[in-house]
């Protein structure tokens, strides 16, 4: 971990683990991308932006259970409510996009904080139902209040931003999730954070208010969740509350970062971009995409239980030969 | 804030109270304690000492009585909240965050108290804290790969870590040898700054001796007697509950009969017959680093074979070779005639080999009754009944709480259920790691009388013990390793006599 680095390693001059290097390499990434729509073709700006969701998705998914322990299967709630808080801000008060997306991240926020009371009473097996049972509840309300278009769901009555610019918009999101994960995996909090996923208890014995630890979690993972959800819904120009709160975007995340590596820091980019390219090459067969992604899985968990970046880890550390520390 | 500020003192709790169920573990107990003072806390196994830590330090909720600290009425405050007024505790069996390294674990209560601490102060203290608790090497390690008794340390270096006004350790010093329990005296007095108060829980009687100005005893849940060390220790109450024959006391504890299944007499250790379990240049070790060097020994069927060295010298690992959890990079194992030595674990479980092993591993899941059932659950029922007969009367606490979950027992009480599972397999070999972790002296006296009777009924045993003592006493043979080499070995009267033991003892090697 890089928080407490400065223990026993001296530090290298120029390595990749140096903050500057990082910050270097993570910005003209992010140059790449926003230039990227410009010389893409249009399938690939389409692909482009259904990777960015789905990495935006899958980072918040794991800052949650990786990172917190909170196993959740709510993001669809939260995305759900993004889009249909956007596609309510576009429509009925002008709002341009950035306003209304900004706008579902603070309603995102506001659920969370109402829902933590409740949801952080649960633990381990329990939570993961609650947020489930989050989920299937906003669905039914979305589909049972007048205001919301029922089963058919709503469509965005003004014009749509092109593909492009929706393209820069999930560049953007990712670049805010990036900083996010970067604060949040890097830094104090996160040693706060894993010391409450590994034995809440004993971290309550040191002083660590955990609920406080964990709805601080749980905001920025609700509010990065329901952006995502209000900018698909841009895209799609349509809503309706069986996709928007489907349970495929509760449980792709999980998938992802199940195949990227479980509390990596890069486990939701490797795995989305696994993801999406197997989705892609499998488009016309989507039995046997399920079929696929779901062996995948059961060989990862079964194998390797930290996902590719777990493996990749091992065999660097392995080539690198770092002596383990004896057991005596 | 001075001392003479506070009229009260540092800690006054009053008529603490818990029960589980029918289970009374803390009644009406009263505890003060001035600034800058050590109380000890001492009682047989399952009195109520660690859920009177639990109590004080917030993890449980107390269904009885207040608590002040600096005279505020800390009892409805969470964990965390006395964590930050300055409680620091530790775990009797230990909790680290086990993905963590160690210098995370103590990063924890550090950040978590104050956020905004500079990195190089942070990192510092860190390692200072580390430096004394014996653990520097080890700041970059997981938790999780950390052994026993090195987690036990990690304790008390992440409660250090708080700065806390208020100590209370909970038996960091069982499993170790004098040596080490003089560097733990030595530890706990630094920390006697005059500020600083203590509450210490220990079974190691010289820790309490040399570092607690007065005592509490508990029995039942309650209070026996309370007050100035070297009376306590020398009153007969004390030695009749918990003391036992050792330290001076008066009493014996009552011998226990241990009703015998075996029907075949018992084989008498001679020197014609072949050993059970024969060890030929076995080498091991965790990843690159080697623990154990060239190791050879050999156990006769009937014999106990006694493993005497300090922590950290290879006696669990070579404990883990024999069960065979863990692989040998050089050499060979045989038991009962057969090469053993590339066999999976369960495989060498159900060749009659049982390994009691330090860190316990009791299913919390179970009940008691169920914990000592799945050692024996290939046996016919009626044989399996007798065999919990038979352990029912060597630990009768476990008879009266057979039906409580595994892990609600006292520390003390799962140690008696570990080492009960492992008679339950009726082992032709019982390897005991640490076998008197975490017992009360009085526990320590009955646990060896029955070692005995199973001995005379010719159960081979091999025995890790950080009393020497009374594993000499037992033993037939001894080893002692050191750096995972065996530097000495004999029948017992030869080691004992042998000046390396006094240095062992002593920690005056090197
Ligand atoms: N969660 C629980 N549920 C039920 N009973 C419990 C629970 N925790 C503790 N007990 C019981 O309360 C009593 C006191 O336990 P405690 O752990 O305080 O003993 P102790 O004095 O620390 O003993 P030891 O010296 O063995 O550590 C024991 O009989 C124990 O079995
Ligand atoms: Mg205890």
């Amino acid at each position: 971990m890089t928080v407490l680095t400065s223990q026993n390693t001296p530090q290298r001059a120029i390595s990749i683990r140096s903050p500057t290097i990082r910050i270097v390499i993570a910005c003209t990434a992010f140059a790449v991308l926003l230039a990227a729509p410009i010389v893409l073709p249009a399938y690939f700006v389409e692909i482009g932006f259904k990777l960015l969701i789905y990495i935006v998705l899958a980072e918040a998914w794991n800052l949650l259970a990786g990172y917190g322990g909170l196993v959740s299967l709510g993001t669809s709630s939260f995305f759900g409510l993004g889009a249909y808080v956007t596609v309510g801000l576009i429509n009925h008060a002008g709002a341009g996009p950035l306003q209304a997306l900004a706008a579902s991240a603070l309603a995102g926020i506001a659920v969370a904080i109402v829902m933590s009371r409740g949801l952080f009473r649960l633990r381990g097996l329990y939570f993961t139902v609650g947020t489930l049972a989050l989920a299937e509840a906003l669905r039914l309300f979305v589909i049972n209040v007048p205001w919301f278009g029922g089963a058919t769901g709503l469509f965005v009555t003004v014009d749509l931003p092109e593909i492009a610019a929706l393209f820069r918009y999930a560049t953007l999101l990712l670049a805010l999730a990036a900083l996010v994960m970067a604060l949040a995996t890097g830094s104090r909090f996160s040693v706060l954070l894993r010391a409450v996923r590994d034995d809440e208890d004993a971290a309550g014995q040191v002083g660590v208010r955990a609920f406080r630890i964990k709805l601080a979690a749980f905001i920025v993972a609700s509010a990065l969740i329901a952006s995502a959800g209000g900018l698909q819904a841009i895209k799609l120009g349509a809503i309706e509350p069986y996709g928007s709160f489907g349970l495929q975007w509760s449980v792709d995340p999980l998938a992802i970062v199940i195949i990227g590596g479980l509390g990596m820091r890069f486990g939701a980019i490797v795995g989305a971009v696994l993801f999406v390219a197997i989705g892609e090459l499998l488009a016309d067969y989507p039995e046997l995409h399920v079929a696929i992604t779901g062996v995948t899985l059961i060989l990862l968990i079964r194998f390797a239980p930290r996902g590719i970046c777990g493996l990749a880890e091992a065999a660097l550390r392995r080539r690198g030969a770092a002596p383990r520390e004896a057991r005596p | 804030m001075t001392a003479a500020a506070y009229s009260a003192p540092l800690l006054d709790a009053a008529g603490l109270g818990k029960r589980y169920g029918g289970v009374v573990a803390n009644d009406g107990i009263d505890i003060r304690l001035d600034k800058g003072r050590v109380l000890g806390v001492i009682g047989p196994n399952g009195a109520g000492k660690s859920t009177l830590i639990g109590l004080l330090g917030g993890a449980i909720a107390p269904s009885a009585g207040r608590i002040h600290f600096e005279g505020d009425d800390i009892t409805a405050l969470p964990a965390s909240e006395r964590a930050r007024r300055g409680i620091g505790r530790t775990y009797q069996i230990p909790r680290p965050f086990l993905d963590m390294t160690v210098a995370e674990n103590l990063a924890v209560g550090q950040f978590s108290l104050s956020p905004f601490i500079s990195a190089a102060t942070a990192t510092a203290e860190r390692r200072d804290i580390l430096d004394r608790c014996g653990l520097a090497d080890a700041a970059d390690v997981k938790a999780r790969d950390l052994p026993l008794l090195r987690r036990k340390r990690l304790e008390v270096a992440r409660a250090l870590a708080l700065k806390p006004k208020l100590l209370l350790l909970d038996e960091v010093g069982a499993g170790l040898i004098d040596s080490e329990v003089s560097e733990l005296i030595a530890l706990i007095r630094s920390l006697m700054d005059g500020e600083r108060s203590i509450i210490i829980i220990e079974h190691v009687i010289r820790i309490v001796k040399e570092c607690c100005e007065g005592l509490v005893v508990i029995n039942f849940g309650k209070v026996l007697t309370k007050g100035p060390t070297a009376e306590v220790l020398a009153s007969d109450e004390v030695s009749a509950v918990y003391l036992g024959t050792s330290h001076g006391g008066t009493a014996k504890a009552s011998p226990i009969a241990v009703p015998s299944t075996t029907d075949d007499p018992a084989p008498s250790p001679s020197a014609t017959t072949a050993p059970v379990l024969a060890l030929e240049g076995v080498s091991a070790g965790y990843g690159q680093a080697r623990v154990i060097h060239d190791l050879s020994l050999s156990v006769m069927p009937g014999q106990v074979v006694g493993i005497l060295g300090t922590n950290g010298a290879g006696k669990t690992t070579l404990a883990h070779v024999i069960s065979r959890s863990l692989p040998v990079t050089a050499g060979s194992i045989r038991f009962a005639g057969n090469d053993i030595t590339n066999e999976p674990a369960h495989s060498v479980a159900a060749r009659g080999i049982a390994h009691c092993m330090e860190g316990r591993r009791i299913f919390a899941s179970l009940s008691v009754e169920e914990n000592l059932e799945v050692a024996a659950r290939h046996v016919r029922a009626a044989e399996r009944k007798l065999r919990l007969e038979r352990v029912y009367a060597l630990f009768p606490i476990l008879a009266e709480r057979r039906n409580s979950g595994g892990t609600s027992m006292s520390g003390g009480q799962q140690q008696a259920l570990a080492i009960g599972r492992a008679l339950m397999a009726k082992p032709r070999l019982v390897i005991f790691d640490e076998i008197s972790l975490g017992l009360a002296p009085v526990m320590m006296d009955r646990l060896y009388e029955a070692l005995a009777e199973l001995k005379r009924e010719g159960l081979t045993m091999l025995v890790v013990e950080q009393d020497v003592e009374r594993a000499l006493d037992l033993a037939d043979t001894a080893h002692i390793i050191n750096k995972g080499r065996i530097t000495l070995s004999g029948p017992t009267s030869v080691v004992r006599a042998d000046e390396r033991l006094r240095h062992l003892y002593f920690g005056t090697e090197e």
